[in-house]
């Protein structure tokens, strides 16, 4: 055994070894505490994720990365929460009569941070790509984008732009300010679909620009010394008060939360609502901004048995104690549902006598609907098959899980036997939305304009309900949305296609949706929240004591 | 878990007993038939897990590709599902996977396209910082207890330490590393949470994986402390006045470093298994989250690398610590027997 | 330890052994592990009689009550008694854990029953299977079975079973190899008797102790295996109420109410302590 080492040899290494490696965490503790009060002006922002990627026509609606982008670009036109267009690149607006044609006069001056102009050109190919995508290449247009009426847009001069339509395009202006339509350089929206998914190519004007990021754990941003062009309804011009945001990723909830409350960061996005009763009794702020869009609730598949019948889709309606579920799963800062539309949207009436909460009256449906026999475990059944479905609780809803477990105990009070089943983002889709056995599917949804509506339900749409334009009223009432160019009429054409839907409890609302929660520590001030509840840090700071 | 069984004791340690120079070509044929063991037993995890995994119903490729808003051709299913192999018999698929990793190509992930190894290479250095910290950590404790048990005197204090390891290995390690971040990062501020892969997080989460695994390790070595001690040459160095540090150090634990070694090597898999929980707790991104997100996807060729990796690193320090105790001392060995 | 009290009765008689009789020189830890065992029996046969509330329906206006006279563990987020969920959750967590011991006494015993027994060939294909089984990290392997299993409870079970055959093959194994050349066999085969008679006659009952002691240890640790993958989400989805979904369940609200992961996390370490101060304490009288 000459050459090999000695027993002694080897035992001292292997000592050196442990001693190294434990020395090395503690010595690395003191080095992070001593960094912990750095510059003030850093903002923390931890998010549940950054998987959607940077390719602009795939994330730019996410929950998750439009936090990013809205930081990044700016818009033409600035949504406020209840639907309110002001200026912002497009600094003055023009419409003809019947809402064909728009020319929007630009602001001078604006430039993206690789210093190209913000100009009519730079415009032209991002409402192009808006429009139309570029399917051949994977990049696919903006959805809520009037794109089937775009006849296009072209520069009349530097700073003035006229877009066409084929037809009346009311939701033309507000869907401007949406956040999938956020403005890049013209060579950013001309790269492949490779490029885009890199962050470093996607070139905006917006108050903050890259400084660093890696997939599945930050994206840092620093502020922008020359950006002068934010919207007026920000309430600060010229560059942010922050210096920088650090986007954290940090997937799991309770480590989230966690880390709010051991004050290691200053945002904390999404925290279980159960939770935030004790961060606001802790001093924290609670912010729960709601976008315009369809209120939380269930789109029923009226294809799938036991929906397919009307007394069984209205008994669960009825049988949804919707003010025990504010009171348990969410805090007062929650709103109950008045309709199948967020109360911001403007079109939106009070149809909450529609889906009340009535025990009996949900007894009584389910038995005229035949639902009379008992199972063993008491729940009903009919010609020996039960009352009863599984509910897959929405990952993109913060608060789901409980909410189900309730509707579970509520539904279960009438003898319908609910399961759940918890699912993660990456197997919803098939599990739930493309899933066509699958009768309740969870609706989180924004827009900004009513005009929305109509496309959802069509059967050469979206076609919620599953009805393939069997309902002539339903299909009558969208194709009138869609067709008309006066907001006054439409809004009451909205009107009564909610109560139908109602009526029918195709759609089962449950409370005004709040998708985003942002728990922050008091010392954040100045935030803005759009349209669709994505918040824009340009105003915001935090007064924060640069103690010793 | 199987280490404190009276069945596992340690892998293939029957060597021989002759003197050094006979013993140094029986010493080879023994590393090379032990070598070629531990290659075969990787192999046969390798086609076990796979025929296991066989049975999972459905796959994330074909989901994506059946979803009917993908509006996807039959032909052009066809020609991505040869692409990933996923049109063969299962026997035919194992043949090809196990052929093509053989040759270091471990494929392509279902659910992100991208390649396995490089999956799991990036995930890996996390585990192993995780896993080796936990590993120091838990000799550590072991020592200390081993320590405790032979300096205190007998009474409540010891019977309190030897009552330890088995309280350590009965709490569910989910329990301590909750416990953990809750009182010492949110109350205390001890280390930090939104850098799960800080040294001070760290070290905390070593020390939640390093809890349980220190109870085998200290029982092992209390056992092999106890036999040592009650050898007759404790007492007289004991009556020769060195002190109780140095005995301990000289006559007590260097007897007994040869099982303890050894359940080292055996503990290894709980820290590989352990880190799916752990990983978990603390936000980590290592194999037990890359594991956790293939089961969700039903990632399956990421599946079976991550647990294929394993059970090889399990394979291989077992089998290094296998060839190289032996060789250091041949006096360790009736200690082995002893115990 | 006291000696000899237990060296004639079974083992199997003091685990049965009803603590309201105790044998005089019991040692108090293993009365207290009997204790928390028959309560935690008495949990899964009865939980009704233990327990008066709902543990799947709860009163949403109590949601997170501390512990108290009212509840005496608190309640959950939809204001469920967790004492009530944590003994209707018994029956679940003892019963998987009993299924999987069963699968490892079962097939790892015959696999190790056959690998000694016929020795050769079959010991060696047999051998490679177990060192393979044992290289798989064991909750790793539980892990691999359920995803092809699916997730529930019972195929938790059976994952966490899977995962323990091999040690106790190992563990048989060797009992038949030391049994095997015992010269009482010897003359059993020599008077003739079948290979499977001396085997059922002679091997297995000798067996029986070491097994018995390795099945309790184990049974402890597939409490925790299952608690884990229950923890991960790989067994019934909630209302059920097996201890590791409740911690995973309360680990959201342990900033506020602690209660819901100590409860649950505790009541596991306790029942998993009481099964290992019983496997040693049988372990000790069979080295008597």
């Amino acid at each position: 055994m000459t050459g090999a080492p000695s027993r002694r040899q080897l035992l001292r290494g292997l000592g050196a070894g442990a001693l190294g490696l434990s020395a090395l965490p503690l010595a690395a503790c003191s080095v992070e505490a001593a960094s912990a009060d750095g510059d003030g002006d850093e903002l923390t922002f931890l998010i549940s994720n950054l998987d959607g990627g940077w390719v602009p026509s795939k994330s730019a609606i996410s929950s998750y990365e439009a936090n990013v982008w809205q930081q990044l670009t700016d818009k033409l036109l600035h949504t406020d929460d209840h639907g309110k267009v002001t200026p912002w690149i497009a600094e003055s607006w023009e419409a003809n009569a019947d809402s064909t044609e728009f020319v929007l006069h630009l602001r001078r001056g604006v430039s993206f941070s690789d210093t190209t102009p913000l100009d009519a050109h730079a415009v032209v190919a991002n409402l192009d790509v808006w429009a139309k995508g570029r399917p051949d290449e994977g990049i696919a247009k903006v959805g809520l984008f009037p794109g089937s009426t775009y006849e296009g847009a072209e520069a009349e001069d530097a700073h003035t732009v006229r877009v066409r339509f084929s037809a009346p395009s009311l939701s033309f202006l507000p869907t401007l300010g949406y956040h999938a339509c956020l403005l890049l350089s013209p060579d950013s929206v001309a790269r492949s679909l490779a490029d885009q998914a890199d962050l470093a190519h996607q070139i905006g004007s917006g108050p903050f620009v890259l400084d660093s990021w890696a997939a599945d754990d930050h994206v840092t941003l620093v502020r922008r010394a020359d950006y002068d062009w934010a919207p007026p309804a920000l309430g600060r011009s010229g560059p942010a008060a922050l210096s920088r945001i650090r986007f954290k990723v940090l997937p799991d909830d309770t480590l989230r939360a966690s880390a709010a409350r051991a004050g290691q960061t200053d945002v904390a996005y999404n925290v279980n609502p159960q939770v935030l009763d004790s961060f606001t009794d802790n001093g924290f702020t609670i912010d729960v901004p709601r976008y315009l869009g369809f209120t939380h609730g269930f789109r029923v598949r009226t294809t799938v048995a036991p929906f397919d019948d009307v007394r069984v889709r209205r008994a669960i309606t009825h049988g949804i104690d919707r003010a025990e579920i504010l009171r348990t799963v969410f805090t007062d800062a929650w709103e109950p549902a008045t309709s199948w539309l967020q109360s911001s949207v403007p079109e939106t009436t009070d149809l909450s006598d529609l889906f009340a909460h009535d025990p009996s009256a949900a007894e009584k449906l389910l038995d005229e609907a035949g639902w009379t026999d008992r199972t063993e475990d008491g729940y009903r059944a009919k010609h020996g098959t039960e009352l009863g479905f599984t509910l897959y609780p929405t990952p993109y809803l913060t608060g789901s899980v409980p909410e189900a477990e309730l509707i579970s105990q509520q539904l279960g009070r009438l003898g319908i036997r609910v399961a759940t089943q918890n699912v993660d983002i990456s197997s919803y889709a098939g599990k739930v939305d493309d899933n066509p056995e699958q009768g309740l599917a969870e609706v989180t949804r924004s827009f900004v304009d009513a005009g929305t509506v109509a496309g959802v339900i069509t059967g050469d749409g979206e076609d919620w309900f599953g009805l393939q334009d069997s309902d002539e009223e339903l299909t009558e009432l969208a194709a009138r949305v869609a067709g008309t160019g006066d907001r006054r009429e439409r809004a009451s054409v909205i009107a009564d296609l909610s109560r139908h839907v109602l009526e029918q409890a195709y759609f089962i609302p449950l409370e005004q949706n709040v998708q985003r929660i942002y728990v922050q520590t008091p010392e954040l001030t100045g935030i803005t929240f759009n349209a669709v509840a994505i918040p824009s840090y340009h105003a915001a700071t935090l007064g924060r004591r640069k103690a010793a | 878990m199987s280490t404190t069984s009276p069945g596992a004791g340690a892998l293939g340690l029957a060597v021989t007993r002759s003197p050094l120079t006979a013993a140094r070509s029986r010493y080879a044929g023994f590393a090379l038939r032990r070598l070629a063991q531990a290659v075969l037993v990787i192999l046969l995890a390798y086609v076990l897990v796979f025929l296991v995994l066989a049975a999972i119903p459905g796959d994330p490729v074909s989901a994506q590709l059946d979803n009917p808003e993908a509006g996807y051709t039959e032909a052009e299913k066809a020609r991505i599902r040869s692409f990933y192999g996923l049109d063969k018999p299962v026997l035919v698929q194992l043949a090809l996977a196990l052929g093509r990793a053989l040759h270091g190509d471990l494929g392509i992930s279902l659910s992100t396209s991208a390649s396995v190894s490089s999956t799991i290479g990036e995930a890996l250095p996390s585990t192993l910082a995780l896993a080796s910290s936990a590993l120091v950590l838990a000799v550590l404790i072991a020592l200390a207890l081993g320590f405790a048990s032979q300096r205190l005197p007998e009474g409540r204090p010891n019977a309190l330490v030897r009552t330890l390891p088995t309280v350590f290995l009965s709490t569910p390690n989910f329990l301590i590393g909750l416990v953990l971040i809750q009182v010492l990062a949110v109350q205390l501020g001890l280390f930090s949470i939104i850098e799960p892969e800080s040294a001070g997080a760290t070290l905390f989460a070593a020390l939640t994986l390093a809890i349980p695994v220190s109870a085998q390790i200290a029982q092992v070595l209390i056992t092999a402390l106890d036999t040592t001690a009650s050898l007759d040459h404790t007492e007289v160095a004991l009556s020769r006045g060195l002190t109780p540090l140095r005995v301990f150090a000289r006559h007590l634990l260097r007897p007994s470093l040869l099982p303890t070694v050894t359940v080292c090597g055996l503990v290894v898999g709980e820290l590989l298994g352990g880190s799916l929980i752990t990983e978990t707790i603390f936000g980590r991104a290592g194999l037990g989250t890359v594991v956790q997100k293939a089961v969700s996807s039903q990632d399956v060729p990421v599946l079976q690398a991550a647990v294929v990796l394993s059970a090889a690193v399990f394979v291989l320090v077992n089998l290094v610590i296998d060839l190289v105790l032996p060789a250091l001392d041949p006096r360790l060995r009736p200690i082995q027997e002893a115990s | 330890m006291s000696a000899a009290v237990l060296t004639t009765g079974e083992p199997t008689a003091a685990a049965e052994a009803p603590s309201a009789s105790p044998r005089r020189r019991l040692p108090l830890t293993v009365v207290l592990a009997l204790l928390v065992l028959a309560l935690v029996l008495a949990f899964s046969l009865v939980p009704g009689l233990l327990t008066r509330s709902d543990p799947a329906a709860g009163i949403p206006a109590a949601k997170f009550t501390a512990p108290g006279t009212q509840y005496l563990l608190g309640t959950d987020h939809l204001g469920r008694d967790l004492l009530s969920r944590i003994v209707h959750g018994s029956a679940s967590s003892m019963t998987s854990a009993l299924v999987a011991v069963a699968i490892g006494v079962i097939v790892g015993g015959a696999i190790g029953l056959v690998a000694g027994y016929a020795g050769g060939w079959a010991d060696a294909v047999l051998g490679r299977l177990v060192d393979v089984l044992l290289a798989i990290p064991s909750f790793l392997l539980a892990v691999v079975v359920v995803t092809a299993l699916g997730y529930d409870t019972r195929n938790a079970a059976i994952a966490t079973g899977v995962s323990a055959v091999a040690v106790f093959a190992r563990l048989m194994r060797a009992e038949v190899l030391r049994v095997r050349t015992s010269v009482f066999i010897e003359a059993a085969r020599l008077n003739g008797g079948s290979g499977g008679y001396v085997l059922v006659r002679h091997v297995l009952p000798n067996a029986v102790r070491p097994v018995l002691s390795l099945a309790v240890l184990q049974f402890g640790l597939a409490i925790l295996t299952i608690a884990g993958l229950a923890f991960l989400g790989y067994g019934d989805p909630p209302p059920a109420s097996d201890w590791g979904l409740l911690v995973a369940d309360g680990r959201e609200h342990l900033l506020h109410a602690p209660w819901l992961v100590l409860a649950p996390g505790l009541t596991i370490a306790i029942v998993v302590l009481s099964v290992s101060r019983l496997s040693r304490f049988i372990d000790t009288e069979r080295n008597r």
